[in-house]
């Protein structure tokens, strides 16, 4: 059975006020499972990052409802540590650029955020370096992030967003930076992850040679959400 | 948690330390005028010190022969001795003068004394005291003078016997240690010429037995001020304790340069403060995309701003030991005395602490403006 992980109602996000106000999302409507692989597709400036940051509790909706893993977030009691311990503990980022802390080595990379979630330091690098076993990139452990190529760090921060050992998984164009075979090799270890830890992905992407690889695909069009059958 | 502030500057390290120097050399140099200050008050005490007198005698309305000009007759010492409670009496004169050592001028202070009674105002290092009057002479080895050289000195040349170390004047000039009929005639004899002059012009005769002022010891049981105010009574001249004669070097004649130095300092501190500031701020704007993307993950703003602040103390720390090291090495090369004392230096390492992390402050207000959503781009 699977769970509901992100249900979004009526989400709409508008910048500004009066005649300039935009409306990047438009009382978007969807729920993500878990286990579930989703792709974000639609041109620039459709809304996808608005919709991505909205979902990650980065940027506050205008109305509409959100939950994620159960929680409603922006209620009334809501706080803005509500939405950094969500980060914290059910959430995991990946980024087109790999962004990785360039001052922390592989492992500290990874440790960092279950080590902030208060995680004992040999707990968290026994987890972290699991993790990078599984991605096959165990012999970088003390390496620092210049010292690695394009699908290594990418893989470092595949890692990282796994660390806190999140329901949700949010990556915006993770293989942007990444050649062909490369990108083809990240997704299909997003799409595994997904489905052996039960983790809802959700990518925000161009390339449509990657869509095969998704369970659902949601076109961003002019702010509105639209799934693509 | 991972130490995120000692993490990004091991990243860095030679640039950390090159900027943490350039700040410590100014700090050094806040170090340097606060030695110069203490090196002045401890220069302006060393011949008073060495004088070690219960009272000083000087010419009525006048701050004594550290401050103001003053002459007494010599043959006062006689009067002054006959006081109750007087043990002994010494007249000195002072005297800035400009000797030459191959050819270089150096600008010395000297102090006549009785050199053939016991009292010696100075201690040596080298050699003896003058022994016989024979335009033998004492020098302190910031001269460069060494023993059994010779020194011209107005009509005489003086055989160096004896060297003393580190004795300078309140003004750090390098004392000179004379016996005190020459240095009478040194500073109060007149050329040949000008003598002619003088008695054409009716003068009975040119008096050198003139001092600048008395040094008197008491018995023991003795009221410094007590016998002070009789002295003062009776002979109408000025008297002043060892502790007033010390005020009146500290405070009238040093003031000025302390606040001075005191205005330097700040400025230097002010100076300080804004380029920490700077260089933190710069330091965490630099580190923009790395702190939005740790807001992104969750790390709370407290997080944040210890890490900045922790660099910010660092640098300080860092900043302050190098000043001081420098401040302690280059003590010496300075042409006054410059004397560090570890509790001015304590002082000052917890205003630069106070400094750093005020400095930090712009940098963590800014810190904590930066949005998560800009490590996402768009």
């Amino acid at each position: 059975m699977k769970k509901m992980i992100i249900s979004v109602e009526n989400l709409s996000k508008t910048y500004g006020e009066g005649q300039s106000a935009v409306t990047a999302i438009k009382e978007a409507t969807f729920d993500i499972y878990s286990g579930e692989t989703v792709a974000l597709l639609g041109p620039s400036g459709s809304g996808k990052t608005t919709l991505i940051t909205m979902i990650g509790c980065i940027t506050e909706p205008t109305s509409g409802k959100l939950t994620l893993d159960g929680e409603r977030m922006y209620d009334q009691q809501w706080k803005i540590s509500d939405t950094r311990r969500i980060r914290r503990e059910k959430i995991g980022f990946i980024f087109q650029a790999h962004n990785l802390i360039p001052f922390l080595n592989v492992l500290e990379n990874v440790t960092i955020v279950p080590r902030m979630n208060g995680v004992k330091k040999s707990e968290a690098d026994q987890k972290a370096k699991e993790l990078l076993e599984y991605l096959g990139i165990e012999e970088k452990l003390t390496k620092m992030p210049s010292q690695l190529s394009g699908g290594q760090s990418q893989r470092v921060a595949i890692a990282r967003s796994l660390a806190n050992t999140p329901k949700i998984i949010l990556a915006d164009e993770p293989t942007a930076a990444l050649d062909g075979e490369r990108a083809l090799s990240v997704m299909k270890l997003l799409r595994k992850l997904a489905h052996e830890q039960e983790v809802a992905i959700v990518v925000v992407t161009h390339d449509e040679r990657m869509l095969p690889l998704f369970d659902r695909i949601l076109r961003v069009e002019d702010g509105i959400v639209k799934e693509a059958i | 948690m991972i130490n995120l502030a000692w993490r990004d500057i091991s990243h860095s390290l030679g640039k950390f330390i090159i900027t943490a120097l350039g700040v410590g050399m100014l700090i050094g140099v806040v170090l340097v005028m606060i030695g110069i200050y203490r090196g002045m008050m401890h220069d302006a005490m060393i011949v008073p010190n060495n004088i070690s007198p219960d009272l000083w005698v000087v010419q009525k309305d006048t701050l004594g022969p550290f401050a103001e000009s003053s002459r007494l007759h010599e043959d006062l010492k006689y009067s002054l001795k006959s006081f109750e409670g007087v043990k002994e009496v010494h007249p000195l004169t002072f005297q800035g003068i400009q000797i030459h050592r191959n050819g270089k001028p150096i600008r010395v202070y000297a102090l006549g004394y009785e050199s053939l009674s016991s009292f010696k105002p100075f201690t040596l290092t080298q050699g003896r005291a003058i022994k016989i009057r024979n335009k033998e002479i004492i020098v302190d080895t910031k001269t460069g003078f060494n023993l059994s050289d010779k020194i011209p000195l107005g009509r005489n040349t003086y055989t160096v016997v004896g060297l003393t170390h580190k004795a300078v004047s309140s003004g750090g000039d390098p004392m000179i240690y004379l016996d005190l009929r020459e240095a009478q005639e040194l500073q109060f004899l007149f050329s040949n010429e000008q003598i002619r002059n003088e008695r054409e012009r009716g003068a009975q005769s040119v008096a050198t037995a003139i001092v600048n002022a008395f040094s008197l010891t008491l018995k023991p049981g003795f009221d410094p001020k007590s016998v002070g105010d009789e002295i003062q009574r009776w002979k109408h001249q000025e008297v002043y304790t060892a502790q007033e004669q010390s005020d009146i070097l500290t405070k009238n004649l040093i003031e000025r340069s302390a606040k001075q130095i005191g205005m330097f300092t700040m400025i230097l501190l002010v100076v300080s403060s804004v380029i920490i500031s700077l260089i933190i701020y710069t330091m965490t704007i630099g580190k923009a995309k790395e702190i939005a993307i740790l807001k992104l993950i969750g790390a709370s703003n407290l997080l944040i701003t210890k890490m900045i602040a922790q660099q910010s103390l660092l640098l300080g720390t860092l900043a302050f030991a190098g000043g001081a090291i420098f401040a302690n090495l280059s003590a010496d090369y300075f042409p006054k005395t410059v004397i560090l004392i570890p509790t001015d230096e304590f002082k000052l390492f917890l205003i630069v602490i106070i400094i750093s992390f005020l400095a930090s402050l712009s940098g963590i207000r800014w810190a904590q403006r930066i949005d998560p959503a800009t490590a996402i781009g768009g």
